[in-house]
């Protein structure tokens, strides 16, 4: 079962400045739940020029009480319950001179209850213009994005059940298999009730992410680098008091 | 900067973090950065990391991901596979 999302916005800021952004997005005030950020791997394709970073975050999160109730205990059993954080594997493609930045994140852990995959492109609006081009003021930035929301709960349940009954067809007892039909049924209310969870508090989530964006926008318009730096410096510290 | 996972990387890691910052805004967006000029230091953090991203058993998810993507791109494939010689699947 899958849900999809989409949306799309407009940065009045330059393609290079909101890569610049991108890369410098973490910490600020409205991602306090973001611990750590780490870049797995960074290469720069000799031939096209593209800018490859592979980046694990670190957030502390839980799974919504709501998710939590629906979720029957077999389940629960094989997740650690009173874990509060989670990765999530990041991967960013930047062509500067074609002017667009590729990204997908996706969560690491809890993959077996729901996988959340967020895609978003970046393209630059307003042709190179070789001068200004870095003024962080100078153009604007499209971007979509894109979330995919599965629950694979169900397709596990579902499996379990499926070889239950399987095994006792062979036996010669045909109730099992009416038991998982039924069991099945119940798996696809949850799946739907997971998704439907996830993506409204996804939906939150975006709104926050793009706020942050352009707080990191504005103090580089306003200080460069080193105002994204000393803001920096100030989020992790009330990061530290508020953890 | 943003912060390391392992506390122990953190200062290897705003090292490379402040080179490439610099590689990034001052070359690579002026389309004069065609290499790596802070491969040195990513390879002190990677090191770090590593062992980090090990004792946390966070490389086992990685390789996981990775396996999962392809353990689904095979059952789409075979699904291909077995719709095609049957016209109304």
């Amino acid at each position: 079962m899958v849900k999809f999302f989409e949306t799309s916005f407009t940065y009045d800021y330059s393609f290079p400045a909101v890569t610049l952004a991108y890369f410098l997005r973490y910490p600020n005030p409205y991602s306090t739940h973001v611990l750590s950020t780490d870049v797995i791997s960074r290469t720069v394709d000799p031939s096209s020029g593209r800018l490859h970073t592979l980046r694990v975050h670190r957030k502390s999160s839980r799974l919504p009480p709501a998710v939590l109730k629906l979720l029957p205990k077999s389940v629960l059993g094989s997740v650690r319950g009173g874990r509060s954080e989670s990765y999530i594997l990041e991967s960013s493609t930047i062509d500067i001179k074609e002017g667009w930045m590729k990204t997908e994140s996706k969560n690491l852990d809890w993959t077996g209850i729901l996988s959340v995959v967020e895609k978003q492109e970046y393209r630059r609006n307003v042709p190179a213009n070789e001068s200004d081009d870095f003024k962080v003021d100078t153009g604007t930035t499209g971007v979509v994005t894109t979330v995919i929301f599965k629950s694979r709960l169900g397709d596990r349940l579902r499996a379990r059940a499926t070889r239950k009954g399987e095994a006792a067809l062979g036996e010669g007892d045909d109730e099992p298999p009416k038991r998982s039909l039924l069991a099945s049924w119940s798996t696809i209310g949850i799946q739907r009730s997971i998704e439907a969870i996830a993506s409204r508090k996804t939906e939150n989530q975006l709104g926050n992410s793009k706020q942050g964006m352009t707080i990191v926008l504005e103090r580089l318009r306003s200080g460069g680098l080193v105002g994204v730096l000393d803001g920096m410096r100030r989020d992790s510290q009330g990061v530290l008091k508020s953890g | 900067m943003s912060a390391s996972l392992a506390p122990e990387c953190n200062e290897v890691k705003e090292r490379y973090d402040s080179c490439f910052l610099k590689w990034y805004s001052e070359k690579y967006l002026r389309g004069k950065g065609t290499e790596d000029e802070c491969a040195s230091l990513f390879k002190d953090y990677k090191k770090c990391l590593t062992v980090a991203l090990k004792e946390r058993g966070i490389d086992q998810m990685l390789s996981e991901a990775r396996a999962d993507h392809k353990e689904s791109d095979e059952i789409h494939m075979r699904r291909k596979c077995e719709c095609l010689p049957a016209a109304d699947c």
